[in-house]
C-alpha cells in the first residue's frame, strides 16, 4: 500500500510507528511527564470507570449516598436490561442507523469527492469553505426542518430516515475527507487508463476503488461513529420504533431505582464498541482526525 | 475531467446535500419570518421574531454563556491539549494504548459521556467527587444548582470530550516540526520553554488554528451535555442558545417555532462572525 | 492492511454472532409479560395494527400499563410501550397532542392537566363510549367524584385508573430511637425535625420534591390549600395572590429549608426517593404512587424501616391537610387514527376489577371499594389523606397560571427575591393568564 501514502505516513507517524527504539531514562522531566499522563489518563477514565462500578453494584447500594467502595459485584443489572426492556431493539436501531448511513454515505460520497479530486484548484477550496460552513451550522436549523417534512412524508420515526439526515448532515465532511485521499493518487493512473480506453466511471470503478483502501475505511469508520454518537438529530426523528440507546438512556435520567441503574448498564455496554473504535480503529481515526489539519 | 462526466459523479451528492440541508435551511429562514407550527402553513409576521428575540433577557444570557464558555473550553483545550500532545509525543510503544485510552472521551456519544458525569457529581446520587471534596475540605458544593458549580462541571465535562481531539490534531503537528531547527535552537542553549514557545509552538501554528476553529464552532452549539447536567439550566444562567432553541421551538410541540427558528439564524450569524478569521486563514491555507 | 481486515472482519462477525444469540432473552421478561392477564376482548381490525401507549413508569402506573399491554396484545392488535420518565411523558404529550397526527394512540393523563386539553379539543370526549361499555366493563364502580375529576364542562376526557394523594413517609427506627411521632402540623415537622438533626445525625431530615421547573409549584399548592385559599377565583376570575396566605405560604417554604437538602429545588420525586434510599432523609411527603418503591428490600436497606401517615396541615387551625389528589387516567387523543371504539374497550379492560386488584399495594384504584387499610403499610394513610385533601381547580386557565408561577416561587425560595416581591409578581402572571384563557 505505497498509495494513499501521505495520509498513511501521517497516521504512522502520529502513532510513532517507525521510530527506532529508543533507550529509557528515567529522568526527573519524564517521571513528571509519566506522572502528569497517568493522571490524565484517569481522570479521563474516571467516569466510566464509576458508572462501571455503580452497574456492577447490588441496586440498593449503586446509588448510595455516601459512596461504597467495596461491594458484591453482579451482573444482575445487565441481565435485567437486556430481559426487562427493548434495549435489544435500541442496539439494533442504532446499528441500522449506522450501517445504512455509512453505506448511503460512501455510495453518494465516492464519485463527488472523486470528481473533485480531479476538479481545478479554485473548487476544491470552495469546497473546504462549504464543508466548513456546513459542519458550523447549528443542528436544528436543519433537522427541525427535516422533522417537519419527515412528518408530512410519513417517514417520521423510521430509522431510515434518521439514517438519511445523518447522511446528508455528514457529507460535506465526508466528501473532503475522502477527496483528500484522492488527491494523493496520481492522475498520471487515470490518464493511462483513459488512453487504455477507460471511461471515467471505469476509472474509479477499477483504478481508484481498490488503491482507496485506507481512505474508504477512515470515512466509513467516521461516518459510522458519528451515526453511533448521534443524540440530537436522533431524539427529534424518533419516537418509539426508531429509538436508538443515547435517546433511551435520554428517557431514562429521571426515573428511580432499579430503572436508572439499567440506563448506566445501557451506557456501559455501549462503551464496549467506543473501545472497539478507541483500539482496533485507532489509525483511521487518527488519519482522519489529523487530514484536516495537517498540509503535506 | 469532461463537464458531464463531472456533473454525473458530483449530482446524487449534490442533490442529497441541496434537498436536505440547502432546503431546510431554508425553511428555517422562512419560519423565523413567520408565526408557524408544524405542519401548518404559517403566517407572515416579518421581523417580529427577531425583535422578539433581541430584546428577550434569556436570549441574552444565553448569549452570554454560550459565547463565554466557549472562549473558556477553547483556551483550557489548547494549553491542556498541547502539553498532552508533547507528553504523548515522548511515548513510543505505550503510545498506542495511552492514545486509545484517552480516545475513548472522544468516542464516546456526547451524552451517555455526560451522564456517566453527572453520576460522578450527584451528591443524592453516591458522586464519590462530591464524597472527597466534603471530606478533604468540609465544603459541600452544589453542582447542580449553584451557577459556577455547575459552569465547572458543564467545562469539565466539554473539555472532557473534546480533549482527545485537540492533543491527536497538535501531536500529528508536533510529527511536522523540523527537527534540525529544533537541534539548533536547543545548540544555542534554549531552555525547554524557550523551546516551545519560541520554536515549536509557531511551527504547529497551523494545527493549533485548526483546534481553535473546530473547536469555536463545536462549543457554540453545544447541546448534548447539558440535557444530563444541566435540566435546570434555565434557572440558573446556564442555558446554551440550542438548549434555548430546543426548549422554544421543539420540547413543548412547536409552539413557537418561528421564535425558535430566528434564534436559529441569529446563532448562525453569532457563529459565523466568531469564525471569520479562521474561515479567512483556512482559505488562504488551502488555496496555497 | 489485509490481515488488519481480516481480523477486523472476523472481530466483526463475531460481534454480529454474540449479538444473535443475545437475542433470545431480550425483552424476555418485559414487565408486561409479568403482568395480571385479564379479559380484553376487542374484535379484530380490518389490518393488523399497532397501538402506542404513553405513560411514564412508577410502581403505580406500570401494573396498569402492563396489564393493558399484555392482555389487549392480540387479534392483530400490537400495544407498544417504551419506558420513559415523567419529564419526557410531559413533553411527548405535549408534541403529540399538538398536530392533526400523533405518535400515541392511548395518553396517561391526570386531573391537572385535563381542563386545559379538554378546552383545546385535544382529546376524544368518552361520555357515549362510557355509556355504551358500562355495563359490560362495570364502569360505574369507578368512584363518581374520579369521574368528576376528569371531566370538563360536561365531557369526561379520561378514563380514571387510579387516585394518588400525598402520603407522608418516615423513619419509623428514627422517630423510635427519639421518641417522636409522626408529625400533625408543620410546626410539629419542623420540630420533630430539628430534633432529628441534633440527636440522630441526619443532616437534612425532610425531603419534598421542589424541582424548580415542576413540582415546586404543586408543593406551593399544597400549602395554599391548607391555609384555605385556591390559587384561582373561578367566578371572579381572578388570582389569590393577593391574599396574605400567598406570602405566608412561600414564608412557610423558606422556613423549611434549614432542614431539608440544599440541591432540594433539582430535586424531582425520583431523587426525593433516593434520599429515602439513601437513609439521607427522614420524612418525605409525595405522591402515593412513589410509595411501593421505599418499601422493597432491593431498593434500600432501610426498605423495612419506613412507616406511613397521612400528611400534616400546615397550620394548628387548618381544615385541610398539606395534600393534593390527583387523579390519574388513560386519555385517547384526538388525532389518533386508531379506531376509539376499540381503544376505549382497551383502555375499559385495563381499569377492570381484577386488573385493579392486582395493581395493590402500590396503586390506589380509582374503582370503588378496593382499597382498605390492610391494602398496603400506607393503605391507612391513603385512606385518611384522600377525604381531607383540599379541592381541585378544574379551571382551563389552572395549567397556564402553574406554569407561570413555577419559576417565581423558585426564585423566592432560592432567595432572589423578596417574598413580597414575589406576591407581586405571581398576581401580575396569573391574572395574564387567566385573561389569555377563554
Amino acid at each position: 500500500m505505497t498509495i494513499s501514502a501521505t495520509q498513511d505516513v501521517v497516521a504512522r507517524k502520529v502513532l510513532g510507528a517507525d521510530e527506532p527504539p529508543r533507550r529509557r531514562r528515567f529522568t526527573g522531566t519524564s517521571v513528571l511527564v509519566g506522572g502528569f499522563l497517568i493522571l490524565t489518563c484517569l481522570a479521563m477514565l474516571s467516569p466510566i470507570v464509576w458508572t462501571a462500578m455503580s452497574v456492577t453494584k447490588p441496586t440498593d447500594v449503586a446509588f448510595l449516598n455516601p459512596p461504597v467502595f467495596t461491594w458484591q459485584p453482579t451482573l444482575d443489572t445487565f441481565v435485567d436490561l437486556w430481559q426487562t426492556t427493548n434495549f435489544y431493539q435500541y442496539v439494533i436501531n442504532t446499528l441500522v442507523v449506522a450501517v445504512i448511513s455509512t453505506v448511503l454515505a460512501l455510495v453518494l460520497g465516492l464519485p463527488a469527492a472523486y470528481a473533485l479530486s480531479r476538479a481545478p484548484g479554485w473548487i476544491s477550496t470552495l469546497l473546504l469553505v462549504v464543508a466548513l460552513i456546513f459542519r458550523a451550522l447549528p443542528r436544528f436549523a436543519v433537522v427541525l426542518p427535516m422533522y417537519d417534512l419527515a412528518r408530512s412524508v410519513g417517514l417520521y420515526d423510521t430509522t431510515f430516515a434518521l439514517a438519511l439526515a445523518l447522511v446528508a448532515i455528514n457529507q460535506p465532511f465526508t466528501i473532503w475527507l475522502l477527496r483528500n485521499f484522492f488527491a494523493d493518487i496520481p492522475t498520471t493512473l487515470d490518464e493511462a487508463a483513459m488512453m487504455d480506453g477507460c471511461s471515467r466511471f471505469q476509472v474509479l470503478r477499477r483504478v481508484m476503488l481498490p488503491l482507496m483502501g485506507p481512505g474508504i475505511l477512515t470515512a466509513g469508520i467516521f461516518v459510522f461513529l458519528f451515526a453511533f454518537q448521534e443524540y440530537l438529530t436522533a431524539t427529534i426523528l424518533t419516537d418509539v420504533n426508531a429509538r436508538t440507546v443515547p435517546v433511551f438512556i435520554a428517557t431514562q435520567l429521571g426515573q428511580t431505582l432499579p430503572m436508572l441503574q439499567q440506563a448506566g448498564a445501557a451506557a456501559v455496554l455501549f462503551t464496549i464498541p467506543a473501545i472497539a473504535f478507541a483500539f482496533i480503529a485507532q489509525k483511521y481515526i487518527v488519519a482522519g482526525l489529523s487530514a484536516g489539519s495537517v498540509k503535506g | 475531467m469532461k463537464k458531464r462526466e463531472f456533473w454525473m459523479l458530483v449530482t446524487p451528492s449534490l442533490v442529497v446535500m441541496v434537498g436536505l440541508l440547502a432546503v431546510p435551511l431554508y425553511r428555517t429562514i422562512e419560519w423565523s419570518l413567520q408565526n408557524v407550527n408544524y405542519g401548518d402553513p404559517g403566517t407572515f409576521i416579518g421581523l417580529s421574531n427577531y425583535t422578539t428575540a433581541l430584546t428577550d433577557p434569556r436570549f441574552g444570557r444565553a448569549v452570554v454563556f454560550t459565547v463565554g464558555l466557549t472562549l473558556v473550553v477553547t483556551a483550557i483545550l489548547l494549553v491542556l491539549g498541547y502539553l498532552l500532545a508533547v507528553a504523548v509525543n515522548r511515548l513510543h510503544r505505550m503510545r498506542p494504548i495511552v492514545l486509545g485510552l484517552l480516545l475513548l472521551a472522544y468516542v464516546i456519544p456526547g451524552l451517555v459521556g455526560a451522564t456517566m458525569f453527572s453520576w460522578l457529581f450527584d451528591s443524592n446520587f453516591g458522586g464519590p467527587v462530591n464524597y472527597l471534596i466534603a471530606h478533604v475540605t468540609g465544603q459541600d458544593l452544589l453542582w447542580f444548582t449553584d451557577t459556577w458549580p455547575n459552569r465547572v462541571v458543564l467545562t469539565l465535562n466539554i473539555v472532557w470530550f473534546l480533549l482527545p481531539f485537540a492533543m491527536l490534531v497538535i501531536l500529528a503537528g508536533l510529527q511536522s516540526v523540523n527537527p534540525e531547527v529544533l537541534e539548533a535552537a536547543k545548540i544555542d542553549g534554549a531552555g525547554p520553554f524557550r523551546l516551545h514557545w519560541n520554536v515549536i509552538i509557531p511551527s504547529v501554528s497551523g494545527v493549533i488554528g485548526f483546534v481553535i476553529l473546530i473547536s469555536l464552532m463545536d462549543v457554540l452549539r453545544v447541546f448534548d451535555p447539558l440535557v444530563a447536567l444541566s435540566p435546570q439550566a434555565a434557572a440558573i444562567g446556564n442555558e446554551s442558545i440550542m438548549f434555548y432553541i430546543y426548549s422554544v421551538a421543539f420540547k413543548d410541540g412547536g409552539q413557537q417555532l418561528g421564535l425558535g427558528s430566528a434564534i436559529n439564524v441569529l446563532l448562525i450569524i453569532i457563529i459565523g462572525i466568531m469564525l471569520i478569521p479562521s474561515i479567512r486563514a483556512t482559505a488562504r491555507e488551502g488555496s496555497r | 492492511m489485509r490481515t488488519s481486515l481480516r481480523t477486523n472482519g472476523a472481530l466483526a462477525l463475531t460481534a454480529v454472532a454474540a449479538l444473535g444469540l443475545a437475542a433470545c432473552g431480550a425483552g424476555s421478561k418485559t414487565a408486561s409479560s409479568t403482568a395480571a392477564q385479564v379479559t380484553c376482548d376487542v374484535a379484530k381490525p380490518s389490518k393488523p395494527t399497532t397501538v402506542n401507549v404513553l405513560a411514564y413508569n412508577s410502581s403505580a402506573i406500570d401494573p396498569f400499563t402492563n396489564t393493558m399491554v399484555s392482555s389487549c396484545s392480540k387479534n392483530d392488535y400490537t400495544l407498544k410501550h417504551e419506558p420513559i420518565d415523567f419529564p419526557g411523558q410531559v413533553q411527548k404529550t405535549t408534541a403529540t397532542l399538538a398536530g392533526a397526527s400523533g405518535t400515541y394512540d392511548i395518553v396517561e393523563t391526570y386531573g391537572f392537566v385535563i381542563p386545559q386539553y379538554g378546552s383545546q379539543n385535544k382529546l376524544a370526549p368518552l361520555n357515549d363510549l362510557f355509556t355504551k361499555y358500562a355495563d359490560s366493563y362495570k364502569l360505574n364502580d369507578i368512584s363518581k367524584d374520579m369521574r368528576a375529576a376528569m371531566t370538563y364542562d360536561g365531557k369526561l376526557y379520561a378514563l380514571p385508573m387510579q387516585a394518588q394523594m400525598y402520603i407522608m413517609a418516615y423513619r419509623k427506627d428514627v422517630f423510635d430511637q427519639v421518641g417522636l411521632q409522626p408529625p400533625k402540623t408543620f410546626e410539629e415537622m419542623k420540630t420533630a425535625a430539628k430534633t432529628i438533626q441534633e440527636k440522630a445525625g441526619i443532616k437534612y431530615p425532610i425531603a419534598l420534591p421542589w424541582l424548580a421547573t415542576g413540582d415546586i409549584v404543586t408543593s406551593y399548592d399544597c400549602i395554599l390549600g391548607s391555609l384555605g385559599v385556591n390559587l384561582t377565583n373561578f367566578d371572579t376570575k381572578t388570582a389569590n395572590f393577593d391574599k396574605p396566605q400567598a406570602k405566608q405560604a412561600l414564608d412557610e417554604m423558606i422556613a423549611l429549608k434549614p432542614f431539608m437538602d440544599p440541591q432540594v429545588t433539582t430535586f424531582a420525586q425520583p431523587a426525593v426517593q433516593q434520599q429515602m434510599y439513601n437513609g439521607t432523609g427522614a420524612i418525605a411527603i409525595m405522591f402515593s404512587g412513589r410509595m411501593n418503591d421505599l418499601t422493597l428490600e432491593k431498593n434500600s436497606k432501610y426498605a423495612k424501616s419506613f412507616a406511613f401517615a397521612a400528611p400534616p396541615k400546615v397550620a394548628a387551625d387548618s381544615a385541610k391537610l398539606y395534600d393534593t389528589l390527583s387523579v390519574d387516567g388513560w386519555s385517547i387523543p384526538n388525532n389518533t387514527a386508531v379506531d376509539k371504539d376499540a381503544l376505549f374497550q382497551m383502555i375499559a379492560s385495563s381499569v377492570s376489577e381484577e386488573a385493579s386488584k392486582a395493581s395493590l399495594p402500590a396503586a390506589y384504584p380509582a374503582r370503588s371499594g378496593m382499597v382498605s387499610d390492610s391494602s398496603s403499610p400506607y393503605a391507612a394513610a391513603a385512606n385518611v389523606s384522600i377525604t381531607s385533601a383540599p379541592p381541585a381547580e378544574p379551571y382551563p386557565w389552572t395549567a397556564d397560571v402553574s406554569n407561570k408561577i413555577t419559576p417565581i416561587i423558585a426564585n423566592a425560595v432560592l432567595g432572589k427575591i423578596t417574598t413580597d416581591e414575589a406576591v407581586v409578581q405571581m398576581q401580575q402572571a396569573a391574572t395574564a393568564a387567566i385573561a389569555a384563557a377563554k
